[in-house]
């Protein structure tokens, strides 16, 4: 077996990402869009291409939260250095509101995000599901295993016929 | 779908875009050195930058709602 030798003093010290020096990342240099207004337009510009239009109506009716995008577009500008967290805050109801424009003019269902998380599944979704499930399941002819039910062998009992032996 | 905190959320909801302060007017000035007020923007304070958001969100909203009573 090939076995790749790996040098066992030249692994990362714990806390080694912590310490890069002071202006490497770009979220710590200063951020190239300062105000609202030039972040609306960078947003803008970009969500009025095809391809984005294309994908976040994909993820928006997959059922991904309008919010939980939104928020996950201006983060990650956030830490490209592209403008600050402030700035992305004040921006957010702007990307929201232009998502759920795309989605009006798509034609699609999407869902805020804001609505309370309910642990319980209820029972027709699992039955959905079940079915949906067996349904697949006969499709592709696939044969489900059944419990077999195995019988232990019990021991057998060997007599012990010494001095210290247990009595029964 | 996730309990996780989103902050999002909080920001699009504190954002009340129907009662937005277009009535409120800026105290009036007299001195010769008082800022002009821009027509457009009389009541509103636009350095503000949360009113700023506003206002493109309103006009966002606005179409918006013009496709969905045109679908509907």
């Amino acid at each position: 077996m090939l076995q790749v030798e790996e040098t066992l003093f030249n692994a990362p010290i714990p806390g080694e990402s912590l310490v890069a020096e002071l202006g490497a990342r770009p979220w710590q240099s200063p951020a190239k869009i300062t105000t609202v207004d030039e972040a609306v337009d960078y947003y803008m510009e970009r969500m009025s291409s095809e391809k984005f239009m294309e994908q976040v109506v994909e993820v928006m009716e997959s059922g991904v939260p309008v919010a939980v995008i939104a928020n996950t577009i201006q983060l990650a500008s956030v830490m490209d250095g592209v403008h600050s967290v402030d700035v992305g805050m004040l921006v957010v109801p702007i990307i929201m509101e232009m998502m759920m424009l795309l989605g009006d003019s798509a034609g699609i269902e999407y869902n805020l995000g804001d609505e309370e998380f309910d642990e319980s599944i209820s029972e027709s979704k699992i039955a959905k599901a079940v079915s949906t499930y067996r349904k697949k399941m006969q499709e592709d002819d696939v044969v489900v295993p059944t419990k077999v039910e195995e019988k232990e062998e019990e021991p057998e009992e060997v007599k012990i016929t010494g001095l210290m032996a247990r009595r029964k | 779908m996730s309990r996780q905190y989103n902050p999002a959320i909080d920001a699009y909801k504190n954002m009340d875009i129907e009662n937005l302060p277009d009535k409120t007017e800026p105290a009036e000035t007299t001195g010769l050195l008082a800022k002009r007020t821009n027509i457009q923007s009389k009541g509103l304070d636009m350095n503000n930058p949360a009113v700023r958001v506003g206002m493109q969100m309103k006009v966002l909203r606005k179409q918006r709602e013009e496709i969905k009573n045109a679908t509907s």
